[in-house]
């Protein structure tokens, strides 16, 4: 399938607003998860419409999880939100302050006459129905008819209903972007790398693998992990992280094992390993069999600006005896 | 009313097993019973064979972090996802070359022999722990003669069985691979 919307330029912004990891941007977020694997969860609802909640649009919440990979690997960055505008906004120039307030107003004017237009149309609309407000063509042919009528002649053609001449009510409009009027935020004003839970590092080996992860509360787990797009696959995994000493009980293993192959996935349970043996090179991993073109890309592990230490996982599943 | 002093009762078999253990202690005495538990619990319960208690590793020779124990199942314990898409095409194509036939697909796997992990559910792990049995662990257990026997070639990972007792003797068994396999599709 070809994308029909033009390609994202990396690396792109994402915006970190109250602790949160937001992408606004269409094309953005499919491109994060056509090509980076990443998902993030759409949580945005029409402002006036809140309660309508069922299907929901922009933003894209991203895990911080999902946040620091992009970053990691040089596709993302993080912008403090608040600030640009601040700053933003705060620096604008004063023709450009007014040129921005004018097109407001320019819209929101636009906005008025179209509301006034509609209402016109359907009074017009209903008086026609009603027969109190003649269409044009039907006001001739009345006349000709009415000719033999008993008021012929007599009665003035009906004064055609006016809009009540009132002084337009402006329409104030809540801008939906701020980009523009702002440029896009420059990487020079980036946030350093999000805070992620311990469970990370199992994270980024799964994404380094081509996996996708939805969060794993449904399962009891961390991570939900499919091999493909959740669209289309089941998932096959469900993912804790641990650290290499942390303890755990094996209660814990006997529940996600059981759990997981009563809904046909494995249990994963996975750490960094502390004093391992270095994998140099993650992308000489060889890509999951059922799907070679998930194959990490070789450029992409390269550009990684994190030393990664490796991780060990281990996939538990109901022995069945 | 009286009571009446009667003899101890019998030993459990079990009891006796444990008790009756000459092999050289090498690790806690807890840990030796332990296997010797799993192993009762096999070969009598689910019906193992060629039972066998190890408390050095084949590979290094290296003492083990505790007895571990290999046998052979009386059918196979796991059989990938990979395998068992194989296992079915081949036994579809034999239904079919019996022509008239309407019989159950009849998929054939030889049982392999496993490894076998004993814990007590009481006990607290880490992943370095588990690391650490699975390096000390060969891919396939070797047979007595210290040969191992060809596997099916989809085991590519070493997996162990871990055996979990609680303080009841239920035992669970639960499958342990080394490293991400996709699950079966059963």
């Amino acid at each position: 399938m070809v994308p029909d919307t033009p390609p994202v330029q990396e690396p792109f912004p994402i915006s970190h607003v109250a602790g949160r990891y937001l992408l606004f941007d269409p094309p953005t977020v499919a491109h994060a998860r056509r090509t980076h694997n990443v998902i993030g969860v759409l949580v945005g609802t029409i402002p006036n419409l809140s309660q309508q909640n069922v299907f929901l649009g922009i933003p894209l919440e991203l895990q911080p999880e999902e946040a620091r990979v992009l970053v990691e690997q040089g596709h993302a960055y993080i912008v403090d939100d608040a600030a640009i505008h601040r700053e933003g906004f705060l620096e604008m120039s004063r023709e450009d302050r007014l040129a921005y307030l004018r097109d407001l107003d320019e819209k929101g004017a636009e906005m008025s006459r179209e509301v006034v237009r509609r209402a016109n149309e359907r009074s017009e609309q209903v008086l026609r129905e009603k027969g109190l407000r003649p269409s044009k063509k039907g006001t001739e042919s009345t006349s000709n008819d009415a000719g033999s009528s008993l008021f012929d002649g007599d009665e003035p053609p009906v004064p055609a209903v006016k809009a009540p001449e009132k002084k337009l009510e402006p329409t104030y409009i809540t801008p939906t972007t701020s980009y523009p009027p702002l440029s896009k935020p420059q990487p020079s004003h980036a946030l350093g790398l999000p805070e992620v839970p311990k469970s990370f590092p199992l994270f980024r080996y799964l994404h380094t693998k081509g996996y996708f992860m939805m969060p794993g509360l449904r399962f009891g787990c961390h991570y939900s992990v499919y091999p493909g797009d959740p669209l289309r696959f089941h998932s096959h995994f469900l993912a804790t992280g641990l650290g290499w000493d942390e303890e755990f009980d094996l209660l814990d293993i006997v529940g996600g094992g059981r759990l997981g192959t009563g809904v046909k996935k494995a249990y994963l349970i996975g750490g960094e390993e502390k004093g391992g043996k270095q994998v140099a090179d993650t992308s000489a991993l060889p890509a999951p069999s059922w799907n070679p073109a998930l194959r990490p890309n070789k450029e992409e592990r390269k550009k990684a600006h994190v030393e990664v230490e490796p991780v060990r996982a281990f996939s538990v599943e109901w022995a069945g005896l | 009313m009286s009571l009446t002093v009667s003899a101890p009762p019998a030993r459990a078999p079990i009891q006796s097993l444990i008790a009756q253990d000459s092999s050289p202690k090498t690790h806690d005495p807890a840990l030796h019973s332990l296997a010797l538990q799993i192993q009762h619990n096999l070969q009598y319960q689910h019906n193992w064979s060629a039972l066998h208690i190890y408390t050095h590793s084949p590979l290094t020779g290296a003492l083990l972090p505790r007895p571990l124990l290999s046998g052979l199942p009386p059918h196979r314990l796991y059989v990938h996802p990979d395998e068992q898409i194989e296992l079915l095409k081949d036994a579809d194509r034999a239904r079919k070359a019996k022509e008239g036939e309407t019989g159950a697909l009849e998929v054939k796997a030889a049982p392999e022999r496993e490894w076998i992990l004993p814990a007590r559910l009481s006990e607290k792990w880490t992943l370095r722990r588990l690391a650490e049995v699975f390096d000390g662990v060969s891919q396939v257990p070797p047979e007595e003669d210290g040969k191992v026997r060809e596997t099916s070639k989809w085991r590519e990972t070493k997996r162990v069985v871990l055996a979990t007792v609680d303080t009841d003797s239920t035992v669970v068994y639960y499958i342990v691979q080394d490293g991400i396999v996709k699950p079966r599709q059963n």
